[in-house]
């Protein structure tokens, strides 16, 4: 015999307990032995099989007992007539998830086998289906069975329609529903209503309770029905008997809203919430004053949230990385141990890299000050708050400069308020709250705005002692692989000029640094990409920072203007025309020793750059001819730019398949692109352009170089006429 | 060494990425699969194009590996279905695909969206391997057990003859450093003794190999943090015995015992595979016989270790027994996996250095750590003075173009000349 594995949902507080109960009974009687699984966080579900009991629940048991310990008699009590009673159990209202623990507790009663020694079991579900947590009892794994418990109130049959909704969603036509349970309220017209429902969804009713003073003295006898021999208990003896004679199952036929409120329940004028359905914008409400748009970075939002593209990245990832640059600070992922390990790999693996290749030792990347509160199954549930809350003072112990309490999608999703770890700021330890949510509030980009700002507003202040001979630098890329050696080029023209840094905001910079950011007459943007003129606009808002225009130089030209307007800023032109003098006439013969092997080549660009003057210019002033432009659409930029006029065959947007077409047609010997392919004709030249080029007077010319001494030589590469092996012996 | 030590979503997903032909399609948001699919690509062998606009379906997110359905805000509240019926039709057309994994992130696990429901609905005729329910905070065994346990009962293995002499290995992942060499060294001695591997469980072995799993006389388990639990369950569902000892295969002598004990049980003969490893010995010996010559050494260098405790088990055995040298310090990698910490600690106690348990690599001052690439960089930050050998992910940034291995004789030979090249002499 197939073991009956029965669920009961509907309303809260429509009697789903009471049913299931006094079922549970009437199942037991007739010697089936029988487990009630009560699936609600007030634990109440087996009170009338248990004497009024209160009994551990599945989640509070978790909670305080390791898994080698957890045995299933420690949560499966034995009820009345034998009855199996389980209680899952939940968070208190308002903190954790309670979706999710019934998820969990029902995940831990498979593993035990709890149903093992039952041929009855009987799911009694929170309320509505409001959410995948609790429809898991209706998973064809656990329930083959469906009751449906409602009155002839509006309320409870709009949850019963509801519930149909979320078994169509898992069933599809597939028969399931057993049929409705009427528990009478005794209100008027309520038989007609649940009669034309249940026409209505083609289902049975299959029991009909009377309104009856029996249920609260078993309530307050904490008895079933047929324990206290009161007359309804035979309703519930002859569901029994039909349930062991097996019943038909219907497929759930949920109606519209129209339907059922207008065949059903009557109502002539389906009512439609103010302001959300409404399909007559006159009928919101005008007299209120403007309201807040949605906002939620004010203006600083990135490309992927302005665009509603699929979110590339998650914000706790981009804010935990840059967070770790303040080096004396430390960052607390509010997390599972997955989003903090990812987040701990995808920033050292550059600092390994360093280490390995050029023995570099970067400590924020080789070793990043993060830390992680550890969420586990059981804050998921329950709320993570405390135990985030007892790592801050953990860490305080530890005297960091500041904490920086970033948080997850998971702590996100469940609702935990990091804000609540600012209580633990003082003197001695700011704490600062980056509420990423992971994903939630947005990509990678929109995490690095939302850290930069928390940042910024927690830490710097206003009234600093200006250092005139100096300069702070915004939005280094921190994970290319550049950062450091064009830190180095800049610092050294910095010198040059008689200049020093004060603050990188954010690349390995200490707290003290920061909080005196407004010390630099003089902000340097490394990138002047979408997101560093993001960031250009809210100090110069903010704080009213000044910025020089550009962004770090890259090729001779643009390093020659932007050394000039930096001496000019601090009145002194003489040293930056030492340093060009040094340069220009050095870059000048080596460039035209390249136009031998490069006049006349032809050049073709498909790239993800939305700049890139600083090759166009070095290719022409090696002679070379221009003969495509194609502009890849880009997450983290708005639009190509170039100050080399309208000559150009550009392509914005351009459609990467089209590459092949643009190949024959243009005939390129150099092909540049963000990626090498090795599909590629042998007649041409590939090579890469750098997402973050060297800054300085020779990046054009250094690549230029290559290609020339390449183009001389007729050097391909043997290696790549293998392909043929690898996809004949791999592939 | 960092208490942030991988995850069990990362066990998850690289052991079903050790699936040939599989495609794991992470239910969650692009910040979640960025890193796997970079270490999947980079610990197999690929086609070489990383180009975003080779993948420009909406799940692959320009990478060549775990495709994901990006979820979003909108989509935690609205659930993920829609996502995934896109998804899984798309993603199982694709040449290169046998099997399906839907595996959800931590944010994904807390909506409850049934997997099953969904992958029958869209796939109904496909094999699918579905995983609701991460590990939020656990390790990343506890993810490789997990992977095992829905491989092994979710997919039907037809009923089949049991075929003499035939193995499947366990406990392999490709998080292992050098996990291709190790795969490619075990099948190498079996064969010398005339064994024959069916399946190497999530180590490149495919959906046909794992459906013959049954038909092995034995399952050998390698490593037991990763393999144990699969055995167990193999055993429980199909019968199969299965072989394991206190640790890996590292060394000769462990890498003699194993396989003279799988000859035992199978019939095999170890003959082939004896001279083998005794030529390889006599290889090693001459080699180190000059080091000592010059200097006394490797007897009495200082080591230091980083590992699972039946790791460290393996390795002290190997380095103390082989080499003579000294354990000088210790940093258990996740030392919650205590299965084989008694018989670590007796190893110590035999070897009177039971106070190497409680000195970490960060408070030691040995000559030759052996430990991941993460943790040898942290011990140069702190300007220690040694030489690190890896053997545990992540890399440096090594890129091994010529399999290397950490187990059997090749192994063996391997570390042996890692040893000799660390020593200061």
């Amino acid at each position: 015999m197939n073991k009956n594995k029965i669920a009961v949902y509907g309303k809260g507080g429509i009697g789903k307990s009471t049913v299931s109960a006094n079922l549970a009974a009437a199942l037991a009687e007739t010697g089936v032995r029988v487990l009630q699984i009560g699936c609600d966080p007030k634990r109440d579900s087996t009170r009338l099989l248990t004497g009024g009991r209160r009994i551990t629940t599945v989640l509070d048991y978790t909670r305080v007992t390791g898994h080698a310990e957890r045995r299933i008699e420690d949560v499966l009590f034995r009820g009345r007539l034998g009855v199996g009673c389980v209680e899952a159990g939940g968070p208190k209202p308002g903190v954790g998830c309670a979706g999710r623990g019934i998820i969990s507790a029902f995940e831990l009663l498979e593993r035990f086998g709890a149903e093992a020694d039952y041929d009855a079991v009987i799911y009694d579900v929170l309320g509505d289906v409001v959410c995948g947590g609790f429809a898991v009892p209706i998973r064809r794994e656990y329930a083959n069975m469906i009751y449906i418990v409602t009155s002839g109130e509006f309320m409870a049959l709009y949850a019963a329609n509801n519930i149909l909704s979320g078994i169509r969603n898992y069933d599809g036509d597939k028969r399931r529903v057993a049929g409705l349970i009427f528990n009478r309220r005794g209100l008027e017209g309520e038989d007609g209503r649940v009669a034309r429902f249940a026409a209505a969804v083609r289902l049975p009713v299959c029991a009909a309770i009377p309104r009856s003073g029996a249920f609260a003295r078993c309530e307050a006898e904490n008895k079933t029905l047929l324990e206290a021999g009161y007359a309804p208990a035979g309703i519930f003896r002859k569901l029994a008997r039909a349930i062991n004679a097996g019943v038909s199952l219907y497929e759930a036929l949920p109606l519209t809203e129209e339907e059922l409120e207008g065949a059903v329940l009557g109502l002539s004028a389906p009512p439609t919430a103010a302001g959300i359905l409404a399909a007559d914008a006159a009928e919101t409400d005008k007299t209120r004053s403007p309201g807040r748009k949605d906002d939620p970075g004010g203006e600083m939002l990135s490309l992927n949230i302005l665009n509603d593209d699929p979110l590339h990245g998650c914000a706790f990832n981009g804010a935990v990385t840059m967070g770790v640059h303040l080096t004396d600070a430390v960052v607390l992922a509010h997390s599972p141990r997955s989003c903090a390990y990812i987040s701990y790999q995808t920033i050292s693996s550059s600092g390994r890299r360093g280490l390995f290749e050029r023995g570099l030792l970067l400590p924020n990347s080789v070793s990043p000050n993060l830390e992680c509160s550890f969420m586990n199954e059981n804050d998921m549930i329950f709320g993570g708050l405390d135990k985030l809350e007892a790592k801050v003072l953990e860490l305080k112990k530890k005297k960091p400069k500041a904490i920086i309490v970033v948080s997850s999608c998971p702590s996100g999703i469940i609702g935990d308020d990091v804000s609540r770890v600012l209580r633990h700021a003082d003197a001695g330890t700011p704490v600062i709250a980056v509420k990423t949510d992971g994903n939630l509030t947005g990509d990678y980009l929109q995490g690095m705005l939302n850290l930069y700002t928390a940042l910024a507003r927690g830490v710097i202040e206003r009234n600093v002692e200006a250092i005139p001979d100096a300069v702070n630098i915004v939005f280094e890329k921190v994970v290319a692989k550049n950062t450091g050696a064009n830190f180095s080029v800049i610092e050294g023209f910095l010198r040059r000029l008689g200049l020093k840094v004060n603050c990188r905001f954010l690349c390995e910079t200490t707290f003290d640094r920061l909080r005196n950011f407004l010390a630099a007459p003089l902000n340097l943007l490394a990138s002047n990409d979408y997101t560093g003129r993001l960031l250009q606009k809210f100090f110069t808002a903010e704080y009213g920072c000044v910025f020089l225009q550009d962004g770090f130089p890259v090729g001779f030209d643009e390093t020659k203007t932007w050394l000039f307007r930096v001496a000019d800023f601090f009145g002194r032109r003489a040293a930056a025309a030492d340093l060009l003098r040094e340069h220009e006439a050095g870059y000048r013969r080596r460039m035209e020793a390249l136009r031998p092997a490069l006049q006349g080549r032809k050049l073709m660009i498909v790239t993800y750059n939305h700049n890139v003057d600083w090759i166009l210019k070095a290719a022409m002033d090696a002679g070379m001819e221009i003969v495509k432009l194609g502009i890849l659409k880009f997450s983290q930029d708005a639009g190509f730019v170039t100050k080399l006029g309208t000559g150009l065959n550009v392509e914005e947007n351009y459609d990467g398949n089209k590459r092949e077409a643009d190949m024959r047609q243009y005939g390129p010997d150099v092909l540049l692109t963000n990626y090498n392919s090795t599909d590629e004709p042998a007649s041409v030249l590939t090579d890469t352009i750098p997402m973050c080029p060297d800054v300085g007077f020779y990046s054009g010319l250094n690549m230029v170089s290559r290609w020339a001494a390449l183009l001389e030589n007729n050097l391909r590469g043997e290696w790549m006429d293998d392909k043929r092996l690898f996809d004949k012996y791999y592939a | 060494m960092t208490n942030i030590t991988p995850d069990s979503l990362s066990g998850i997903i690289f052991a079903l990425e050790g699936v040939a032909r599989a495609t794991v399609l992470l239910n969650g948001p692009t910040g979640c699969k960025f890193y796997h699919s970079a270490v999947s690509d980079s610990q197999t062998l690929g086609r070489g194009g990383l180009d975003p606009l080779l993948f420009p379906d909406l799940w692959h997110f320009g990478q060549p590996r775990v495709p994901c359905t990006y979820l979003g805000g909108r989509d935690y509240v609205y659930g993920s279905r829609e996502k995934l019926a896109a998804a899984l039709p798309c993603l199982s057309r694709q040449a290169d695909t046998d099997l399906l994994c839907v595996v959800n992130s931590p944010g994904a696990a807390l909506i409850g969206d049934d997997l099953r429901a969904a992958a029958e609905a869209a796939l109904p005729d496909a094999p699918c391997v579905t995983i609701e329910t991460p590990g939020f905070s656990e390790n990343i065994f506890a993810g490789y057990d997990s992977a095992a346990q829905a491989l092994i009962r979710q997919l039907d293995c037809p009923a089949q003859a049991l075929r003499p002499a035939t193995v499947n290995l366990l406990g392999l992942s490709v998080f292992q450093r050098n996990y291709r060499g190790d795969l490619a060294e075990m099948k190498r001695l079996l064969a010398l003794c005339g064994v024959e591997m069916i399946c190497a469980l999530f180590a490149g072995s495919g959906l046909s190999e794992i459906r013959a799993m049954p038909a092995a006389a034995l399952n050998i388990v390698l490593q037991p943090e990763y393999g144990l639990a699969a055995a167990r369950l193999l055993e429980e569902k199909y019968g199969t015995p299965y072989i394991v000892r206190d640790g890996p295969p590292v060394g000769f002598a462990a890498t003699e015992e194993l396989m003279s004990a799988v000859c035992a049980r199978l019939g095999g003969d170890a003959a082939a595979f004896r001279e083998e490893s005794e030529r390889a010995r006599a290889r090693a010996y001459s080699h180190i016989a000059r080091v000592h010559a010059l200097s006394g050494l490797p007897k009495g260098a200082k080591f230091g270790l980083e590992g699972t405790y039946s790791e460290l088990y393996a390795y002290t055995k190997f380095l103390t027994g082989y080499f003579g040298m000294i354990p000088e310090s210790v940093s258990v990698f996740c030392p919650e996996r205590s299965e084989y910490k008694a018989k670590y600690t007796a190893l110590l106690d035999g070897l009177g250095a039971a106070a190497v348990l409680n000195r970490g690599l960060f408070e030691a001052e040995a000559e030759l750590i052996f430990a991941s690439g993460g943790s040898i960089a942290a011990l140069k930050l702190r300007k220690r003075e040694f030489v690190g050998v890896e053997i545990a992910l992540p890399t440096l940034g090594y890129i091994d173009v010529l399999p290397k291995a950490n187990y059997g004789v090749n192994g063996a030979l391997r570390l042996t000349e890692q040893v000799l090249n660390g020593l200061l002499f």
